[in-house]
């Protein structure tokens, strides 16, 4: 058990902080940052820095500096496009579809997970930009009126994707921006000085009255309601870029769910990976506790599995279709030139998540840590194997080829990560990375002995 | 122990609470004396809060309806008004594609929808509010409760004596 | 030839020539301010000319557009070529543009070239040859190539007025050995003329008759009209060498006699003639043969050449049964020790099997008169014993091809050396001093190939540098030393005009004259039996690899290696471009564990040049080829990659005193580097996909099964469903009406290989050349491309090779289209996938989405001077079709089926006010293809060619199973042979 894992940590049941300890002690994450946190900016920042100039000379001399070997004419961008979109999935998952189910656990995790939400779309939508050959022209892609007359095809699975993208970074902000509202007030109430004049803005006159309450819970209800559909629907039609071409390997209607599953699998791989240092840094173990990481644990389990079923679907429907190019393609993934990828993506996706059937190995943060790192690897790489083997042995077999990215290519992918990680330093020090207002509600309040909360 | 004397002046009184249950009981005291303007804060919502209280639902689920609604319009008239504007055949398929205008339109019903909401949230709940509300105390983001009464002199007198009964920590004016 | 273009051709050549030959004057007129009524913008004008690039003499229209010549075409009243060209002939156009060329005199000083006025060069030459004239006989010398007609005579009565007789016809593929033994046999000293097109069985010994040899246009033409199936009949095909190359590849039927031992095999093969009784010669010709070939005994032949006696024995039954048949030999890679008696023996056997005068005639053509290479060493060693002071050396490169004969370090001993040549070259580089050449393209002449055909050349545009045609100097040069040539004619010209006489307006309107030249009749001479036959020797240890320096149908002798189109075409057989390879069996590869791309030392005694291993089953173990033409050391930027496999070879010549190309074994040391191959080969099988198909000629006719993945029901829903998609898009805007459908179909019964209409696409389409790196990524832009699977067991010599040409399939249903996200692509009214360059943002899902895989990016910015990765430097620029956009970085492009000749046509026809027909519009590719595998048309009239072609038995869809419609339909290969069906898989 949990205890016998972490003798320091104390788990609500054993003696749950005060309402005003939760403010204490959360509000001091808050704090001016220190020597570690500088340190590190300086390093996102410098990666941060070589990407935009990998970027740089890309829009200058053509997306040829890649090593772009045709027919493989999508690579490393778009595989790291589909794997932030992944990651970006967990954070409304927990936040929207965990609320509505109403799981407790739910309320010390999601403000990290909501925030790496929004940061990933954010690296995300990089991507189709960043691989097109004429990046200065991406805006062509969005229907606006203009005087050639000429609007965008709405057939196209790109084009969804604007629309999907576009959507889920709105709604997810507004749902993460919305969740803060009621901090941002309780900031607001012991901050001084130039911080009080911005949250007592950003809190729009928040007074935890009854009448702001009512119906702050109802549309936090609706954005909720709203958000789990949209979950589900962006990593579908992210998945429809490869499903609707005819590409062997890609033309399958098991994309959708496979995507999701695969996405939600990464997202909570990636929380973990997020949170462990996080609660370390700021001695959130009275909040964020072993029983919220085995319960992450055990979605990315669960989700492990779905995916791994859906890796056997593959194989199998592509030997039973009977189609020659079918097999072809899926034999030459698992044995051809591409085995190394593929073998990388199986293990790290079915075999490892396997561990996490102990509940010795589920409870302990260092090895959850390790084998979330492993899912992310594993993750990036299901992408890349859907894209470039199905792409290197296509139909025309005087076109198969051999890709492999370049350093151009691993300069701003890295770039991309110290991206998002840019975004998620500030913001754990401008707001409050667990939410005050919800940790309270699964609190008893003051003068009880059990956490009532709720509406 | 002494209490300061009421100054009939005041347009409201405050009442400041530790516990959740001495808030509660004041609050029924109030609502049965027939008390109405009150404006109770809390850290959190609670439900108890909203049984005493209970007030009609929010309104802001017709927000909801009616955005998401008129997203769903506005996307499937975008996609195929777009379409039919200039007509170009890609792949032989038709000029108006129907199933792929779906995601189109799902993705404007879940936009609209969403921003919908919370523009009714804002509006209904007043917000931004730039003035200072009166009675409010920023202990009342953090773990205490508070009841604002408005009213006459005669009424703030008599809810104080109320909030005073029901245990407040403090009754102050506004 | 269109009505049109004629006009044009006639009326503007008449007019340019009142005006002194004056195509436009390049920049000076484009303001236009004083219009030329020739020179309308945007039409173009035709030039009939004659392609100079290789002996052959193939008659040419050059387009030209503002007064520069933009596009090399054949001439279609042209006996050779029929309005026909192949790769090297269309890319003569980057040699006029070539951005290394010597635009003007220059003097070398050391290795430095310093620029002189033409009169102090010409002064400073003509002083020496008197000089040398009055010194003694014979010490003026001038080796130029391949020449006839008046500036021929007038070279030949240069140098004799300068009191010498030394002047060279230097070839570096001069095929003597094939001129000796026609001497031999025949009595006559002559190049045979060979009627491809007549025969009913081919069987070739090592001649490159679609690549190299002789006239390969002209031979592909005759060969496509008999070896292509038509109504159920086709010529059989025998490729009898140790090398299979692109030649090869049409065949039926490989035979891989050991290196060196074919002339024994053909010897055999005529006895096995007479032992049957089939023979067609009489009388003491008879008697005669019979005795000399008796010497041959099948067995014995058999055990030589490594070849079954029973085959030896079908051989010689179908090659008589077969009425006429043809056997040609003569090829430059077999041109060993024993090449004469290779030839002598090919020749024996057309005489028995009775070809001679039918398939095989004597008319005598151009090289007859060609000088041999024992005639090179000869001046060579005469310049080594200093009795040569000047040499002038015009249109040729033996410092390049005959490094065997010690040229170089000879030649540095003359005292003046001059050069008329336009490319700065080996040998040019070793000249005192250069007088720049006209490009062909540039220059006047007649040209005869055989005798009967008269081929004019003239000017299709003004002088691009400072440059004078070679005949020009001469005749400045002989009046500067008071002597007088050419009848005193002022220039070229005037020769050529006096030379045609009074209609030569006319004549020049055409291009060329035709004569019926009554053959000479031959009688069967008996020398030929006092040469020894015997397999010819190698040197080298014995364990070695026999080296066939193999001539390349892209660069030919090397003369071609400085222009970007020819460097960067696919080698037909190896797909390789850019680099110099060695191909080496797969046992003998898997022995010595070389794998492609192993950089290996190709080592002969002292010498010894670098290749890259390429295995390849088109070779018989034991033997190792390279190509010629790659690894310059001067002649420019696109000349130097490569190594040069002429640098091993010695002096070595056969009885004809040719060189013999074929004279070494040599052993390959892995060097322990690996280089991609710059190659566009993907997989060399095609996995019974169906993508380029044969079928055997016993299943034609036949209903063969083919798999249908839809049931009936299925399948009328479908056409159901299509019909109302038709009929709902003709209801639309643009596509209301009716509109043509253009469609393609290619006839692979015919298609070579020989990749003309790759080039063809480039000249017509702006196609950047991207350089080896690029290509070594698979990102060459050829919109064209020639696909080589191997098919059955490649291990043996029992395999087809199946080729096919793929492009943009313009689909009904195109995959590329629905996916882009900003309508770059979508469909036009009349059938075609449309491209929309500059509305391109370049997400490359069409790319992907496309089955046949014939999309290409834009990587860099090949069209902008200001990129590193510029593809037109200098005047490379010129070339550039002013109707086709040069595509920008970032956006996907693809073949588009010529769509600025239909816009082009279709305005024609609005304009005089007519109904389009087919013969308006030609792709590029089709218009080219010497053997006519590609017709293109309007498939929804029924009566157009293609209309009837797509209903051909033979033809077929790739990838059908995906619905996706494509304009372009194939016509199954049919061969001579039981397999084929592993290749004749039905689209899986």
């Amino acid at each position: 058990m949990a205890v016998a894992v972490e003798p320091k940590v104390m788990t609500p049941r054993a003696t749950p902080p005060t309402w005003a300890e939760v403010n204490r002690d959360i509000i001091k994450t808050l704090d001016p940052p220190g020597r570690g946190w500088f340190l590190g900016m300086a390093v996102i920042l410098t990666g941060l820095a070589l990407g935009a100039l990998a970027w740089a000379r890309q829009l200058k001399l053509g997306i040829g500096i890649t090593g772009y070997t045709p027919p493989i004419f999508w690579g490393t961008y778009i595989t790291t496009f589909v794997f932030w979109v992944g990651i970006a999935h967990s954070g409304t998952l927990i936040s929207a579809v965990l609320f509505l189910f109403r799981s407790g656990w739910r309320s010390a995790v999601y403000r990290a997970a909501e925030a790496m939400t929004v940061f990933a779309v954010m690296t995300a939508g990089l991507f189709p930009i960043l691989h097109l050959g004429r990046a200065w022209f991406a805006y062509w892609v969005a229907p606006y009126p203009n005087i050639r007359g000429l609007w965008s095809n709405f057939r196209s699975p790109l084009v969804w994707d604007i629309f999907a993208i576009s959507t889920y970074l709105t709604v997810s902000a507004t749902f993460l921006f919305m969740g803060l509202i009621p901090d941002i007030a309780a900031l607001r109430d012991q901050a001084t000085g130039w911080r009080k004049k911005i949250y007592s803005l950003l809190s729009f006159g928040w007074r935890n009255s009854n009448h702001e309450w009512r119906h702050f819970m109802r549309m936090y209800l609706f954005l909720a309601a709203l958000s789990t559909p949209l979950v589900l629907s962006v990593h579908s039609v992210v998945s429809w870029d490869f499903a609707m071409g005819i590409v062997p390997g890609w033309h399958a209607t098991i994309f959708a769910p496979y995507f999701v599953a695969g996405a939600i699998f990464s997202g909570c791989a990636m929380v973990i990976t997020i949170l462990v240092p996080l609660r370390k840094a700021f001695h959130l173990e009275r909040y964020i506790t072993v029983r919220h990481f085995e319960n992450l644990a055990k979605l990315c389990l669960l989700t492990s599995s779905i995916v791994g079923y859906a890796y056997f679907t593959e194989y199998f429907i592509a030997w039973y279709s009977g189609n020659p190019f079918e097999r072809s393609s899926f034999y030459n993934r698992v044995f051809g030139e591409y085995w190394w990828a593929t073998w990388t993506m199986i293990s790290c996706n079915v075999f490892i998540p396997l561990l996490l059937w102990s509940k010795k190995i589920r409870t302990s943060i260092p090895w959850l840590f390790v084998i979330s790192l492993f899912i992310n690897v594993g993750m990036w790489f299901e992408r890349f194997v859907i894209i470039v083997t199905s792409l290197s042995h296509e139909f025309e077999p005087w076109q198969w080829a051999y890709y492999t990215p370049n350093i151009w290519e691993l300069l701003i992918v890295t770039g991309s990560f110290c991206w998002f990680a840019m975004w998620f330093m500030l913001f754990i020090k401008f707001f409050p990375s667990v939410a005050i207002a919800e940790v309270k509600e699964a609190l008893p309040p003051p003068g009880r002995t059990h956490a009532g909360g709720g509406h | 122990m002494a209490t300061p004397p009421v100054v009939p002046a005041s347009p409201g009184v405050v009442g400041v609470f530790d516990t959740l249950d001495a808030l509660l009981l004041a609050l029924r005291e109030l609502k049965a004396k027939g008390f109405t303007g009150l404006t109770v804060h809390s850290p959190v919502p609670h439900h108890d809060i909203e049984d005493i209280l209970d007030e009609p639902v929010s309104p802001v689920r017709l927000f909801t309806l009616i955005g998401a609604l008129s997203g769903t319009a506005f996307g499937f008239y975008y996609a195929i008004g777009t379409s039919l504007d200039w007509e170009l055949i890609v792949g032989g398929k038709p000029i108006v594609s129907l199933p792929a205008y779906v995601v189109i339109g799902f993705e404007t019903t879940i936009l609209i929808g969403a921003l919908a909401t919370v523009a009714g949230m804002f509006l209904n709940a007043r917000l931004p509010k730039l003035r200072k509300a009166a009675g409010y105390d920023p202990r009342f983001s953090a773990d205490k409760f508070g009841i604002v009464v408005m009213g006459g002199p005669a009424q703030v007198a008599a809810a104080a004596d109320i909030l005073r009964a029901a245990g407040a920590a403090e009754v102050n004016d506004v | 030839m269109k009505r049109r273009k004629f006009l044009q051709v006639a009326g503007v050549t008449t007019a340019g020539l009142a005006a002194g030959c004056g195509t436009g004057e390049g920049e000076k007129w484009l303001p236009y301010l004083v219009p030329d009524e020739n020179l309308v913008p945007g039409v173009p004008t035709y030039y009939a000319s004659t392609c100079r690039e290789c002996p052959a003499g193939c008659g040419i229209l050059v387009k030209t557009r503002e007064g520069r010549p933009i596009k090399i075409e054949g001439n279609p009243h042209h006996p050779v070529n029929r309005g026909r060209l192949c790769a090297r002939g269309q890319a003569a156009l980057q040699g006029l543009y070539d951005p290394d060329r010597v635009s003007q005199p220059m003097r070398r000083q050391g290795e430095r070239w310093i620029p002189i006025s033409w009169d102090e060069a010409l002064q400073q030459v003509s002083q020496a040859l008197a000089a040398a004239a009055t010194s003694g006989q014979d010490r003026v010398a001038f080796i130029g190539g391949a020449d006839s007609g008046p500036t021929d005579a007038l070279a030949d009565e240069f140098v004799r007025s300068f009191r010498s007789s030394r002047r060279i016809r230097y070839e570096a593929f001069a095929h003597e050995p094939l001129r000796e033994a026609s001497r031999l046999v025949f009595g006559t000293a002559s190049i045979p003329r060979y009627d491809f097109g007549a025969a009913r069985y081919i069987m070739s010994f090592g001649a490159d008759f679609l690549e190299t040899f002789l006239s390969p246009t002209e031979f592909a033409g005759g060969f496509a009209r008999s070896h292509g199936w038509h109504e159920g009949r086709m010529a059989r095909f025998v490729a009898v060498e140790p090398r299979r190359g692109m030649t090869g590849f049409s065949a039926d039927e490989w035979v891989a006699p050991e290196a060196g031992t074919e002339a024994l095999l053909a010897l055999g093969i005529a006895n096995a003639v007479f032992r049957q009784g089939r023979a067609r010669v009489t009388g003491g010709d008879a008697d005669a043969l019979r005795g000399f070939l008796a010497r041959f005994d099948i067995a014995t032949v058999s055990r030589q050449c490594g070849v079954a006696s029973d085959t030896i024995e079908r051989l010689a039954r179908e090659f008589t049964d077969a009425e006429p048949s043809l056997a040609v030999s003569g090829g430059v890679a077999l041109q060993h020790r024993q090449a004469t008696q290779l030839n002598v023996a090919v020749h024996l056997l057309n005489a028995v099997a009775g070809n001679v005068g039918r398939t095989v005639t004597f008319p005598g053509t151009v090289w007859d008169r060609l000088g041999t290479f024992a005639d090179l060493k000869g001046l060579v060693s005469a310049m080594d014993a200093g009795g040569v002071d000047v040499v002038i050396v015009h249109g040729t490169n033996p410092a390049f091809t005959a490094g065997a004969a010690g040229f170089a370090s000879a030649f540095s001993k003359v005292q003046l050396k001059v050069a008329l040549s336009s490319a700065m070259d080996e040998t040019t580089a070793l000249c005192d001093i250069v007088l720049p050449d006209h490009h062909p393209l540039e220059a006047w002449g007649l040209y005869t190939p055989v005798s009967g055909v008269t081929s004019v050349q003239q000017p299709a545009s003004t002088p691009v540098h400072d440059t004078r045609q070679a005949a020009d100097v001469m005749l400045q040069l002989a009046r500067l030393a008071n002597r007088t040539i050419g009848g005193g004619a002022e220039d070229a010209q005037q020769l050529v005009r006096r030379a045609l006489g009074a209609d030569a307006n006319q004549e020049l309107q055409r291009g060329v004259t035709t004569t019926v030249a009554a053959a000479r009749p031959v009688r069967l001479s008996r020398e030929f039996a006092r040469l020894s036959f015997g397999p010819a020797t190698f040197d080298g240890a014995e364990t070695g690899l026999v080296l066939l320096t193999v001539p390349s149908v892209a660069l030919y002798d090397g003369r071609g290696a400085n222009k970007g189109w020819l460097q960067e075409l696919p080698d037909p057989a190896t797909k390789i471009s850019w680099q110099t390879w060695v191909e080496v069996h797969p046992q003998t590869a898997a022995a010595a564990s070389l794998h492609n791309g192993d950089v290996v030392t190709v080592t002969a005694g002292e010498r010894s040049v670098e290749a890259l291993v390429y295995v390849y089953p088109g070779v018989r173990p034991g033997v190792a080829a390279m190509p010629i033409g790659r690894g310059h050391t001067r002649y420019g930027r696109y000349a130097t990659g490569g190594s040069n496999p002429l640098s091993l070879l010695g002096d070595v010549t056969d009885g004809s005193g040719a060189l013999a190309f074929a004279q070494l074994r040599v052993t390959l040391t892995p060097t322990g580097r690996r280089v991609p191959l710059a190659t566009t080969e993907g997989s060399p099988r095609q996995h019974g996909r169906g993508i380029a198909r044969l079928a055997a000629l016993a299943s034609m006719g036949q209903a063969h099964e083919v798999h249908e993945p839809f049931t009936a029901a299925e399948r009328r829903a479908i056409a159901r469903a299509d019909t109302a998609h038709r009929e709902a898009r003709y209801t639309l805007g643009d596509y209301r009406g009716e509109h043509p459908k253009w469609e393609m179909a290619i006839d692979l019964s015919r298609c070579t290989g020989c990749s003309a209409c790759v080039t063809a696409c480039y000249a017509e389409n702006n196609l950047p050349v991207v350089g080896e790196s690029q290509v070594q990524r698979h990102r060459e832009m050829a919109w064209i491309r020639l696909e080589r699977y191997f098919e059955g067991e490649t291990e043996g010599t029992d395999f087809q090779v199946a080729q096919v040409p793929m492009l943009c399939q313009q689909c009904e249903n195109a995959p590329c289209e629905p996916v882009c996200p900003v309508y770059a692509a979508y469909h036009t009214p009349d059938g075609l996938n449309g491209q929309i360059y500059n509305r391109c943002v370049g997400t490359r899902y069409c790319a992907n989405n496309c089955p046949y895989k014939v999309r290409y990016f834009n990587w860099f910015d090949y069209g902008s001077p200001a990129s590193p990765q510029f593809a037109f430097p200098g005047t490379l620029a010129w070339q550039l079709n002013p109707d086709v956009t040069v595509r920008t970085k970032g956006v996907m492009e693809k073949c588009t089926f010529c769509v600025q000749r239909i816009r082009y046509a279709q305005n024609e026809a609005k304009v005089s006010n007519r109904a389009l027909t087919d013969a308006d519009v030609q792709p590029a590719c089709a218009q080219t293809c010497p053997a006519d595998a590609i017709t293109f048309g309007d498939a929804r009239n029924p009566d157009s060619e293609v209309s009837r072609r797509k209903r051909d038995e033979r033809g077929y869809h790739v990838f059908e199973l995906l619905n996706t419609k494509p304009g372009v339909t194939y016509l199954t290969r049919v061969v001579h042979a039981e397999m084929a069906e592993a290749a004749s898989g039905e689209g899986h």
